[in-house]
This record gives C-alpha cells, structure tokens and sequence, in this order.
C-alpha cells in the first residue's frame, strides 16, 4: 500500500487487548509533521500501550499503525530508527557524561556527530555548559530531559514521543520544556505527548485527543491567540477521569 | 565500529568506572598471579625433591654391603613418583595419595608422604592452584562483574533506549558476551603465561595442555553464557545476583564436595586396617611354608622334587630355601593383586558416580577434564602403584631366584658361627637390579582421559547458548 503524504504518525482503528481485556479499541489519530497532539487520560486508559505500540513493544490485533510509513509490529527496529521517545523518568547511562550519552547513543543510531555539534545540541537543550561533561548521576530530571531531547534533536528523526514529560518538573523547568518541545516541533518534527498535565498540554499543543477506555472521545485543536479555552477542558478531563474511576 | 563492539565498549567502561570492579579484578589477577608462582615453585621444589630422593634411595640400595638376599628383600627400596610439569598447573590427587612407596617382599605397601598429611589442615580446603583459581574464583568475579549486564538495563529503562536506537536483542546479548567474555580471557590471561612458561619444561606434552585449554575457556565461556542469560531473564539486578549466587554455591561449592560423600556411602571402601586383616586372615588359609603338614606346601614341595627327579631338598640342585621363597612371594602377591584390584574397582566405582555428578555441576566435569589431562587423577595415581608393584614383585622374585641359585642350602640353613658369612652374596649384584622408571602415559591417552569432562562442559555450554537465544527473543517487551 502507497502512503505517500501520510502523516509521520498514523493510527487507524488500532485494537490492543492483554488477555480479554481491550486496552484500545480501534484507536484513530494522527499526528502531522510539524505538530504537537496531546493524549490526555486518566490511569488505564491507553495511554502508554498507544506509545508501546508505537515503539514495536505491543503487537496490535486488529488496524493500522505507521511511523513514517514504517510498521512498528511488522518491522519494529525500522520504526525505532524514525523515533525519539523521551520515557516519564529518561533513561540514560549514569556512569557515562552528557557527552557521552549523546556520543554513544548517535553512534548505537549509526548517526555520529562531532563533539562540537553535540554540545551545540546540549546548549541549544538548554543544558548549561559547566554539566556537559558531568556524569548523570547527580542530574535532576530536567538536566536528564535536556540530553535526552539534545540526542533527539541530533538524531533528526521525524517522530517523538513524550511519555508524561513534565511529571515532577517545577513550573519553570515545565515551561523550559514546553519552549524546547515548540523547538522540536518547529523542525518539521511530528510530536505526541501523552499526559496527565492539562496545563502543559494546553500550553504546547495544537491539538488535544481525550482517551477514555482506549479510544479517542474528542479532539479539540488550538485556535488563536487564546489556544484552548483551559476551563473547558479541565470540565471535560475531570468528567473523562470520574468516568473511568467509575 | 560495530553496534556490538560499541555495546561491548560501554560494558567495559561501565566496568572500569566502577572501582569496586577494578579491585575486584585487581585481586584475582594478583591471586592467578600469586598462585602460578606459588603451585610453579611447589612443584618444581617437589619434582627436584623427589628426584634426589629417589637417586638417595636407588644410592642406598646399590651400596649395601654382601648380603643375604632375603635381608635385601626385607632392606626394601623407596621409590618416588615423579611429577610432571602439568602438576604446577592441576596438582590433582597428588597432594592426598602420597607420591613414595617402600617396597619390600611380603608386603603391598600404600603410598605415602602425601602433602596432606604433613601440611597444615588448610590444604584441605583447597590448595591455591591457578586450577583452583580458575575453578572456584574468576566465576564468582565474572558473577559480581556481570549480574547486571542485562537486567540493570531492563531495570533502568536503558534497554528500551539501546532497542530505540535500532539496537537488535542480538547485538544487545552480544555485546555483552563479548564485555563479559574479554573480563574472563583477561581473567585467565595470568594462569595461561604460566601455562605457557609450563609448555616449555621437558616432558609437557602439547595434546593434554590444549586439552586443558580448551577446557577452561569452556568453563570460563559457560559462565559467561549463563551469567548473561540468568541477567537477561530476571527483571530485577538483585534477582540475578542472587540467582548467580545461588548457581555457584551450589554448583561450584556444595556438589563437588557433596559428590565425593555420596560416593563413600554408596560404594564402601574397606579402610587400612579391615584390608590387613582380611589380608592376614587368607594368608592364614593359605598355609604355611614352615609347617611340614600344610598341604599346599606339602604338594609344592613333592612337585619340585618329582620336577628335579630326587628324594631330598638337601639334593636339590638349587637353594629350597629360594623356591620357597618364589613360591610365597607369588602367592602373597596374587593375594595382594586380588585386593588390590578390589580397591581400584570401588575408588574407579566411586569416582564414576562423582564424574556421573558431573553432568550436574560442571565444575566437577572440569575437575576430572583438569586431574585426567594433568596425569595428577586417581587413575595417574593407580598408573603408579601399579607400576610400582610390578616393579616390586619383579625385583623380590629376583632377589628370591639368587637366593634359590647363588646361595647353598645348607649355608642358608647352617647356624654355626661362620654360616652368616657364607650366605651372603656379593654387593656387586645391588647394582644390576633395574631401577624404578615411571612410564608416563602418552599425550593421547592424557587427552583420552580428559574427553569425557570436556563433553560434558561443551555439553552444558551449548546447552547455555541455545537457551540464552531463546530468552532474548522476550527481551524488552511488553507495556
């Protein structure tokens, strides 16, 4: 089947179940080069299987998913190689520098870059120059989220994904990571981010899907200057949530 | 460079980065170290130790003055087991069994002087050998270094990071063979120099070193295999460690030592003295060359006169005395053979079952691989004795055969003052009697020997590989 001009990331009527239970169901939603969507949902409501399956690790039963015309369960490390995925706590090597995380991970990639150019990608994360050539082991978890968005910003691949991504920031580190996520998306990158943080969603996306028992209930997209009416939508994320609590 | 050597890279680094693994490997290098230079001196000091032992004893016997030849047979001779250059690596049994043997007529001795006995009780924990080294040691560090290969990844979320960036579960689980296995050759480096210092001492035979080798590599590889396979299994690093623990407690400690108890209570071995009553009591039944009424030797004692066509040992044309001699020796030492080959089938029984034990703990299969090819096992250490008893009776029934025919038999039974003189032979015949040499097995009888144990590591090795490839088919999956 010809894709071409599909979006980078494309779901069509993906189902996921573990066992009977359905963890989406015939899930739609697609994420156009140069956008940010924001998945909100309460706990258990498909969220990180969306990603998971995104990312290769869950085979799904039934519908389409590409990544860049790239099937993540037919082929997953094809698919992993048009993505960076920032997890809600970053995983990198704490033995190894802000240089040489970046260093060793473009390398694993086949997309080595010079010292120069990845400290520019540090800088340009907003991570200051004294902490480059740090281990990670006393980072915070911005300091990590800036490396990690540096290496996704080198690697130049057309999707990322944010699993949860300004959990435990303060508001200045949220609004430093919102500033950078805008950056990434004004590449031409295609960005989901999945989370609970209404605030933050509102602030960065140009859409927002409500996931409600795995599929999405309603999208609204930024307009104006104004963006999203934010009461609105904490109305509707609070009676998404009490929903699925009920 | 590959993503499997980049993988490997950052193993290492990882590893160079933690001091505790840096002093950990530091320690078992200067251990290897320490042991090759301390089971090297050991045994050169013992080989040269016994050598001029047995050139003092051989000295000993081939200047005694003229004599009875039956005073000779009761003066006896020490003989020595030498060792071979593989000792310095595997000492063995060695170090149990004894190495010198009095020979003498009427008796089968047991070896004796083994460093057991004369040491302190250390040495029966284990003596420092890079045998020992290998076997025991460089496992636990290979565990401490490599619990966490996999599972500190999959506990991190760095497992999911290394497969985001187009990282196969293959070039994963390779990559950390290949870290894990680079820590074990480099493990091993120090005791194979010393292997290879071995190689050029006379009498080190190519076939059983390559066979002991291979064997090591396979261990050291298996442990390799195992400790990532257990890591990529677990999801937790704790888990792993325990698990690896656990594997070495119970395969590297507990079934060696267990193995050989089982053995004793399932195949009993007489001790020393149940074997010299049994012995005293058929030697009993065998009769009595002195008692003119004992059958057999009534019957031996017509048969050589009917043999000789006379009425009277006194007109025999050789010495009674010396046939008698013969005949009892050849007696007592089918007796002793006969108990003797009772002895080795229990300890072959048992040390069977401990091999068969082997198929279990392949360390006990690296044991018997390392001893076998070494020439230092049970099966070296009844080479000897048996040697040493063919070369006894030999030597006793010479002695009798000139008792028979240099000295008079009415010399031999005279007691007046002069008689003592007149049984004596001359010293000069001391020196014509062989000497002792120790035939040491062939290359590739040592490696034959070895054969068994090397199968059963290959075995588990392969055994390894096929089920760390179907583990890591479910590494990093799920939500």
């Amino acid at each position: 089947m010809n894709h071409f001009g599909a979006p980078p990331i494309l779901i069509d009527g993906l189902t996921v179940a573990y066992g009977d239970h359905r963890v989406l169901d015939e899930l739609s939603l697609h994420v156009p080069a140069g956008s940010i969507t924001a998945l909100l949902g309460g706990n258990g409501a498909g969220k990180s299987t969306t990603l998971a399956t995104l990312l290769g690790f869950v085979r799904a039963q039934a519908g389409t998913v590409l990544v860049s015309d790239v099937d993540p369960g037919a082929d997953p490390d094809g698919a992993r190689r048009k993505i960076a995925y920032l997890p809600e706590n970053v995983a990198l090597y704490e033995h190894l520098t802000a240089v040489e995380n970046a260093d060793y991970l473009l390398a694993l990639s086949d997309e080595r870059k010079e010292r120069g150019v990845i400290t520019d990608a540090l800088a340009a994360a907003g991570l200051q120059q004294r902490a480059w050539d740090q281990r990670l082991g006393g980072f915070s978890k911005g300091m990590r989220q800036k490396v990690a968005v540096a290496v996704a910003l080198l690697r130049e691949v057309p999707v990322l994904l944010l699993d949860e991504p300004t959990s435990g920031l303060d508001p200045r580190a949220t609004a430093d990571f919102n500033a950078l996520v805008s950056a990434v998306r004004d590449r031409g990158t295609a960005v989901l981010m999945v989370t609970h943080d209404l605030l933050s969603a509102a602030d960065v996306a140009d859409r927002i899907g409500f996931l409600e028992a795995g599929r999405i209930v309603e999208e609204v997209e930024a307009v104006g200057a104004e963006r999203f009416d934010v009461r609105a939508l904490h109305a509707r994320f609070a009676v998404g949530t009490e929903r699925h609590a009920a | 460079m590959r993503k499997t050597q980049l993988i490997a890279r950052d193993e290492l680094r990882l590893m160079v980065r933690n001091r505790v693994a840096v002093i950990a490997f530091a320690l078992l290098v200067l251990l290897t170290l320490v042991a090759v230079l301390s089971s090297w001196s050991h045994q050169r000091a013992n080989a040269e130790l016994r050598a001029r032992h047995q050139h003092e004893a051989e000295h000993a016997f081939d200047a005694q003055p003229d004599r009875h030849p039956h005073r000779v047979v009761h003066y006896g001779h020490f003989i020595f087991r030498p060792l071979g250059p593989l000792a310095a690596f595997d000492p063995g049994v060695d170090a149990f069994t004894g190495s010198s043997m009095f020979l003498e007529g009427h008796r089968q001795n047991t070896a004796n002087f083994g460093d057991v006995r004369q040491s302190s009780m250390l040495i029966r924990f284990g003596q420092l050998t890079p045998a020992f080294v290998l076997q025991v040691v460089a496992p636990l560090l290979l565990i401490f270094l490599g619990y966490g290969v996999l599972s500190r990844e999959t506990e991190r979320g760095t497992m999911r990071l290394l497969m985001l960036q187009g990282v196969s579960r293959g070039q994963m689980v390779n990559g950390k063979l290949m870290a894990l296995g680079a820590v074990a050759a480099l493990a091993g480096l120090p005791a194979m120099i010393g292997f290879i210092a071995i190689a050029g001492q006379p009498g080190a035979l190519a076939l059983p070193m390559a066979t002991i080798a291979l064997g090591y590599a396979a261990y050291l590889a298996l442990w390799v295999v195992v400790i990532v396979l257990v890591s990529a299994a677990v999801r937790r690093s704790r888990d792993a460690l325990l698990a690896l623990v656990a594997l070495w407690a119970i395969g590297v400690v507990l079934l060696p030592r267990v193995a050989p108890d089982v053995a004793s209570a399932a195949v009993p071995l007489q001790n020393r003295l149940q074997t010299d009553v049994a012995i005293a009591r058929d030697l009993r039944r065998m009769g009595d060359s002195h008692n003119p009424d004992d059958p057999h030797f009534a019957a031996f004692k017509a048969s050589v006169l009917k043999r000789y066509g006379v009425d009277w040992v006194e007109d025999l044309p050789v010495n009674y005395k010396g046939l008698l001699a013969l005949e009892g020796e050849r007696l007592t030492s089918e007796l002793f053979d006969q108990y003797a080959r009772q002895s080795y089938a229990a300890q072959n029984s048992q040390n069977a079952l401990v091999q068969s034990v082997g198929v279990l703990s392949p360390t006990i299969a690296l044991r018997s691989l390392s001893m076998a090819a070494a020439g230092t096992d049970f099966a070296g250490h009844q080479r000897f004795l048996e040697q040493a008893e063919a070369y006894r009776y030999v030597l006793v029934q010479r002695l009798n055969r000139m008792q028979a025919e240099a000295v008079n038999y009415s010399d031999d039974t005279a007691t007046d003052p002069g008689a003592d003189r007149r049984k004596r032979v001359s010293a000069s015949n001391w020196d014509k009697m062989p000497d002792f040499t120790y035939q040491a097995p062939s290359g590739g009888a040592l490696a034959a020997g070895a054969l068994p144990g090397l199968v059963v590591i290959m075995g588990w090795l392969a055994a390894a590989i096929l089920l760390l490839a179907r583990t890591s088919r479910r590494l990093g999956e799920g939500r």
